[in-house]
């Protein structure tokens, strides 16, 4: 799957850095905080909390950068395995795609 | 999730109005106003906090000429713009006007099936149909429009016949509101609130009728949760103070228009600095489970219910939800 994710423009939403960083926070304390949000979508009037993983991939879904840019700038971020963030980025993709947040466009950076 | 800032501010302007309902919180308030420049200055603060939503209600907005520049303002701040009206000044040309700002949706008062039930309420013969026909002119003019029906024992046998009427006249949601006993809501409960059995057996109905309502059913209850039917948030029980804050007159705040409780002066302060920093707020996010609550397997999920009906029938924000059909000592009305 490639392509350039983006946003439905109906969905209104905000990132909460310092729940970021509490999270981060939290992670460094070997706590867990997988259920932990930090961007908060409203969608047609339902909230959806965003923990931190498919927080950061909703932030850098700008519409510019393609999957492949999104999981080489993540992986960038957090020091990790390209192969493993670009997983991450394919389920949270999908699911966004599935619940209409976001769309896929051909095209993009790479 | 705590948030830096409400995610939406529903803000009375002003509390005139030219309605006289009998359920109403606010009839009889009144606030100093501010002049346009403080209202500006305000939606600059919103928006540079990143407040998503703000939502005028009242009073009657459209009484209000100071409403379109603020509301205009708003938007081309980026802010989702919606408002609540009676519907009586709600003609083509404000419906056009509505539309200009623009306008992302506008919810429309309909309290009954038929103008007996919605004018009695109202307390306004006439009222029904000006409110229908503003749906109409709303349709006409490309804003969207919702229905709001606050729920009571003189509509919960017909509120189906509502929702397929707003339905009929181009709503694509009716909020069915729960009663809020705050105000005339309180002076008139009596005679208008349905008891805690009444209201499982209206969300019981309302939630099987759901799937195939004509238009969207949204529900404002926390005590759904007795229902297993909270929908998914990003916090739990009352959002007043959680997600929301409401905007008085002369710009202090409060948890919500149903709780009269100053929680600090948001032109003065700034809406980050109040959302921060107020106790009262603070309180509405930490609520200390009273009475039944304490041992309810549904308390996670509702955190007491409804903070603004306790607080009406008790005083205290601590208080279990009035509403609440589940088993204990009943709260004190
Ligand atoms: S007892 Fe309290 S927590 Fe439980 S459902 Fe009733 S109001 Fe909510």
């Amino acid at each position: 799957m490639n392509g350039v994710p983006v946003r439905d423009p109906a969905v209104v939403w905000r990132d909460e850095p310092a729940q970021k960083d509490a999270i981060l926070r939290a992670q460094a304390a070997g706590e867990p905080a997988d259920d932990l949000g930090w961007v908060l979508l409203v969608v047609r009037g339902e909230m959806h909390e965003l923990n931190l993983v498919a927080g950061e991939i909703w932030c850098l879904c700008d519409g510019v950068r393609d999957l492949d840019a999104v999981a080489r700038e993540l992986a960038r971020r957090y020091d990790a395995p390209l192969d493993e963030i670009r997983r991450d980025v394919d389920a949270f993709v999908a699911e966004a795609v599935d619940q209409g947040w976001l769309r896929l466009q051909s095209g993009g950076t790479g | 999730m705590e948030l830096s800032a409400p995610l939406t501010v529903n803000w009375t302007l002003s509390y005139r109005c030219n309605f006289d309902c009998r359920h109403c919180y606010s009839r009889g308030y009144s606030r100093p106003e501010l002049p346009l420049a403080d209202l500006l200055r305000i939606v600059d603060d919103l928006a540079s906090n990143r407040v998503a939503f703000v939502n005028f209600g009242g009073g009657e907005p459209l009484l209000d000429e100071r409403l379109w520049p603020v509301a205009r303002a708003a938007a081309e701040r980026g802010l989702r713009v919606s408002l609540n009206s009676n519907g009586w000044l709600l003609d083509a040309d404000a419906a056009r006007r509505l539309a200009e700002v623009p306008l992302a949706s506008v919810g429309i008062s309909l309290d009954g099936a038929d103008p007996a039930v919605h004018d009695r309420f109202r307390s306004r013969p006439g009222s029904f149909g000006r409110a229908v026909a503003a749906l109409d002119h709303l349709a006409a003019a490309g804003v969207p429009a919702t229905v709001s029906t606050v729920i009571f024992r003189g509509n919960v046998g017909q509120y189906r016949r509502i929702v397929e009427l707003a339905a009929a006249h181009g709503a694509g949601t009716v909020y069915l509101h729960n009663f809020k006993c705050s105000g005339r809501g309180k002076d008139n409960r009596a005679e208008l609130d349905l008891d805690p059995d009444g209201w499982r057996a209206f969300y019981e109905d309302a939630l099987a009728y759901r799937a195939g309502a004509p238009a969207t059913l949204a529900f404002d209850d926390p005590i759904l949760a007795l229902l297993g039917a909270a929908g998914p948030g990003a916090v739990k029980g009352s959002t007043c103070g959680k997600l929301s804050l409401h905007l008085e007159p002369d710009g202090v705040a409060t948890p919500c228009g149903f709780i009269p409780v100053e929680a600090g002066d948001v032109l003065r302060d700034g809406v980050a600095t109040v959302w921060a920093d107020s106790p009262v707020l603070r309180k509405m996010r930490q609520k200390t489970p009273t009475g039944k609550c304490r041992s309810c397997a549904s308390l996670d999920a509702c955190l007491g219910g409804c903070t603004a009906r306790a607080f009406a029938a008790t005083g205290s924000f601590d208080a279990p939800d009035p509403h609440c059909w589940a088993p204990g000592d009943d709260p004190p009305a």
